[in-house]
């Protein structure tokens, strides 16, 4: 498997920002984001990231590190609002750089046992040539197949079974969609 | 739904990537020539009538203030 050189305007984008969110809480980089790290040749305007849930004061302290490095929040510039109207009502919020409105990243606390066991299982994936954390593999191939399976989610888990055959556990995978089955889809 | 070619393309990609060390360069290629027709289309969609309203109600932004240059 070969590693990598260049880097993506995503790739440095999402690099920026989870170098800032890394100094404050845990994070992790989910769904479309993993697969196009991964090689998978499909257009985004986002990116998703779910981080453990921090207090007010905390993350009034990663909002200003974000805007001091010209991130700015589509929702508000108010770091309190976006707090108490997004974050803590389990509502996304998303961020771009200043003078940009693409690529995004989308923001949300993590909401259930599911969201912590993807924190909990978290990897660095070496071919991304990217240091930065992600929900496991066989987490976004369940996901992808058991949750979202729009067409372009089911690509993007075959794309990623292709890729990481190496990484690809059915029973973890089976045991995921258990757990999407009866926390996500009662 | 999409037709089987697409998840045949799709899986012909992935083959490449396993297989070979320029990957890496053709892929970026096209995520930043996405970004840039996206920039792009941004600037022309500017200078219509109505394309800043346009601009913020299909993003859902609440705050206008954070994007001024949308109104330069």
């Amino acid at each position: 498997m070969n590693q990598i050189s260049d880097r993506t305007i995503l790739d440095k984008f999402c690099i920026n920002f989870c170098k800032i969110v890394e100094k404050y809480t845990k994070y992790i980089i989910v769904s479309g984001f993993v697969a196009i790290a991964s090689g998978r040749v499909r257009g985004t305007e986002d990116i998703d990231m779910i981080i453990e849930r921090v207090s007010k004061d905390e993350f009034i302290k990663i909002h200003k590190e974000l805007i001091k490095k010209k991130f700015v929040c589509m929702q508000s510039d108010d770091p309190e609002e976006i707090y108490e109207l997004y974050l803590d009502t389990c509502l996304n919020i998303r961020y771009t750089y200043k003078n940009q409105l693409v690529p995004q990243m989308e923001v949300k606390f993590v909401k259930d046992e599911l969201d912590k066991y993807q924190i909990k299982t978290r990897v660095k994936l070496s071919l991304t040539g990217l240091d930065i954390w992600f929900s496991s593999i066989n987490m976004n191939i369940a996901f992808k197949e058991e949750y979202l399976k729009s067409d372009k989610d089911l690509e993007d888990a075959r794309h990623l079974r292709i890729i990481y055959a190496d990484k690809v556990d059915e029973n973890e995978i089976e045991k995921i969609k258990h757990m999407i089955r009866n926390i996500r889809l009662k | 739904m999409r037709d089987k070619t697409h998840m045949e393309f799709v899986e012909k990609w992935a083959d490449y990537v396993k297989k070979n060390s320029d990957w890496k360069k053709i892929h970026s290629e096209f995520i930043n020539s996405q970004i840039k027709l996206h920039k792009d289309f941004i600037k022309r969609l500017l200078k219509e009538k109505d394309g800043k309203e346009k601009i913020i109600k299909v993003y859902n932004i609440k705050n206008v203030n954070g994007y001024k240059w949308l109104f330069k």
